[in-house]
């Protein structure tokens, strides 16, 4: 439909790659889901300590797999503005797959499952399930995965800056400021300028928290207050998964409008947006602590405060603009354009049950029960994810949009409906007070167990079609 | 409570849902008007005023501060993993503090009636004391659920306690 030139070609061999890895971690890691979900619906018995490592399998490989596949979404958007440099690009995806080796030796022969929080000191103290090794091993793992990051950063940085007049030229921080047309970068540059200052802030907190463990690890008189770890964490672990989908967006940007043959505008008010969401990612991650009563209370009530600001450049920005840009367009559904859409709607509809745990009043209901993976699992599974199996779908498009076979459309209604009861069966579970993270449930709490393993049996089903035709297509094409 | 939230939830998330359909849906129909971007602004102070009223109407209770002046204390300690509390029975209808702290990692003290509702909750953490303030109005026993993740006994740190009417 509509032929844009770019100043530069992305380099599309190693992005292409990246994301048939990350296809493949995220079904692996959705049937380590699945048997979770099942354990819990006590159709399947597994020994609690190995449940707890496959949890923590799943958590620190889907929040990886999100990352890595978003990271990949933007580099490759953001080499159509700027000349990136590859070498960089395999030290990252070098990095990051010896921090996987270490994360997975760490879990499944050290039998590390403390969570992919690794919430100070449980690493340290885990009543003999294993051993520090295991806990250190984990670390390092992380520490090498958050390098990675922070060095593609630092180059896309970089090139931003000399292409942009300076780094707050390509923030969009100087346009929003004057409004000056002229001084508007693409939303790409935008959103990959805001997501690098935030993402490397969270990155570095984390890496410090993880440092002072691995030293009480191996020398366990020096002391980490639990609290400033716990504040560390939740910092590091609230930005680096909310950039995973702030990183995915950009591939609506870019390729909602060869659907609608508009281009997606820098206005004023994106600009502005953006500006807003690099300050309320930082400051929203208190609504985890809730629960700390002895957390000053100014702290508290910005956590709430700031979750629910957190929605307004979502919804009357992204989502809205997105809904004018689709309206009346004649935009021809195909897989790709599908999953990109639903990627936006469940990023939308799952931060509304997020915000309302937002609230003090709530969260004391709330917190830790089955609402939070019910509302996490909506933002990432029907958010991050289908933007990422939407990006791939394209990366392999054929000549012409809106050829949607029989199974394709299939792949998608069971991915997406599967996956819509699989998380509101976790909110109705959360209302009914069922906890999170419990390997055993009682009997009265199977019933829902079951429902939502089954939905979910449906949600991968989808996924496993998507990301097989991917692979597919793209043997087929390599072929060529 | 539980449920209220829920069916709230449920209602907010069916009409943005449904709107989202609606434009989204509507790629053959007529595109948006030039009046948009009034919409949006209009949408967007939508937002902040609601935001402001409910901000200010859910904080004015602030459960972190207790009602009475002399409330009845509970001490209770989680450790890997056993929940210990001071106290075997606790008055009905009277304010109580529950202090809470850890031995070794973080733990959350949830307080479950005898339907397995959730009532409240605070962590427990090693090196703090954090304060829960509930009064309870209905005597039974009431269960003390581990609602922290703290290794692989967690969903076996199980405890309870009475509440019985103050004679
Ligand atoms: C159909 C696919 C999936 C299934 C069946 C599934 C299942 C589960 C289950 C049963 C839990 C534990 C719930 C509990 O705490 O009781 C869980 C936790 C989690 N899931 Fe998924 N999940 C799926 C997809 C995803 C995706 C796509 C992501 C992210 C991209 C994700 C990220 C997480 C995270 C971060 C946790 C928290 C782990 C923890 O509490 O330590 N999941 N999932
Ligand atoms: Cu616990």
């Amino acid at each position: 439909m509509m032929e844009q030139t770019y100043p530069y070609k992305p380099q599309a061999g190693a992005v292409k790659l990246t994301m048939l890895l990350g296809g493949v971690v995220f079904l692996l890691m959705m049937v380590f889901g699945l048997a979770l979900r099942a354990t819990q619906g006590g159709l399947f018995e597994i020994d609690p300590a190995i449940f707890y490592q496959i949890m923590t399998a799943h958590g620190a490989g889907m929040v990886g797999s999100a990352a890595l596949t978003g990271a990949a979404i933007m580099w490759y958007f953001v080499g159509r503005y700027v000349n990136l440099n590859a070498a960089i690009y395999w030290v990252f995806l070098g990095l990051f797959l010896i921090g996987v080796a270490l994360i997975l030796g760490s879990i499944f022969y050290g039998e590390f499952g403390g969570g992919w929080t690794f919430l100070f000191p449980l690493p340290a103290i885990s009543g003999g399930a294993w051993d520090v090794e295991a806990a250190v091993a984990f670390c390092f793992g992380y520490l090498f995965i958050g390098v990675g990051f922070l060095l593609i950063y630092l180059d896309m940085g970089y090139r931003i800056a000399i292409n942009y007049d300076g780094f707050l030229g390509g923030l969009g921080w100087r346009f929003a400021w004057s409004g000056n047309q002229e001084l508007a970068p693409p939303p790409t540059i935008i959103a990959a300028a805001s997501v690098i200052v935030f993402n490397s802030i969270g990155i570095v907190f984390g890496a410090m928290v993880l440092v002072a463990s691995i030293i009480n690890l191996l020398f366990p008189s020096f002391v980490v207050d639990p609290l400033m770890a716990k504040n560390a964490i939740y910092f590091f672990g609230h930005v680096f998964i909310n950039a995973t989908i702030y990183m995915a967006v950009v591939a609506v940007y870019e390729i909602i409008p060869e659907y609608t043959g508009k281009p997606w505008k820098t206005t004023r008010v994106f600009a502005l947006a953006w500006v807003a969401i690099v300050i309320f990612v930082q400051a929203v991650y208190f609504h985890h602590l809730l629960q700390d009563a002895v957390m000053p209370d100014w702290a508290l009530a910005l956590g709430q405060i700031v979750s629910y600001a957190s929605g307004i450049p979502l919804m009357a920005v992204t989502t809205f603009s997105l809904c004018v840009y689709v309206k009346g367009s004649g935009l021809k559904w195909d897989l790709t354009s599908s999953l990109l859409v639903l990627g936006v709607a469940g990023w939308t509809l799952g931060s509304i049950p997020a915000t309302i745990d937002g609230m003090v009043a709530v969260n004391r209901l709330m917190h830790n029960t089955q609402w939070v993976p019910g509302h996490f699992h909506t933002y990432l599974l029907l958010g991050e994810v289908a933007m990422a199996f939407g990006f791939s779908a394209w990366l392999v498009r054929g000549k012409e949009q809106g050829i949607r076979s029989g199974l394709e459309r299939f792949a998608f209604l069971s991915y997406a409906l599967g996956g819509a009861g699989f998380v509101l069966v976790f909110l109705w579970s959360g209302a009914s007070s069922i906890p999170r993270r419990w390997a055993i449930h009682l009997e009265s709490w199977q019933f829902q167990d079951r429902i939502g393993t089954f939905f979910a049996a449906v949600a991968i089903l989808g996924s496993l079609l998507i990301v097989s035709r991917y692979t597919l297509r793209l043997m087929r094409k390599g072929e060529e | 409570m539980q449920s209220t939230i829920f069916v709230i939830t449920l209602v907010l998330m069916a009409v943005v849902g449904w709107l989202f359909w609606r434009a989204v849906s509507a790629v053959n129909g007529k595109p948006a008007g030039t009046n948009i971007n009034k919409r949006r602004t209009q949408l967007i102070w939508g937002m902040v005023i609601a935001g402001v009223l409910i901000s200010v109407g859910s904080m004015r209770e602030w459960p972190y501060a207790g009602a009475s002046e002399k409330p009845v204390v509970v001490n209770v300690v989680g450790g890997q993993w056993w929940w210990e509390i001071d106290k075997e029975s606790l008055p009905l209808h009277t304010e109580i503090e529950f202090r809470v702290t850890s031995e070794d990692v973080n733990h959350g003290m949830g307080i479950f009636n005898e339907d397995l509702q959730l009532l409240a909750q605070v962590q427990g953490m090693p090196g703090y004391v954090n304060k829960l303030y509930y009064t309870f109005d209905k005597p039974g026993t009431y269960q003390v659920l581990c609602l922290e993740f703290c290794g692989v006994a967690h969903h076996d740190m199980i405890n309870e306690f009475e509440v019985v009417a103050a004679e």
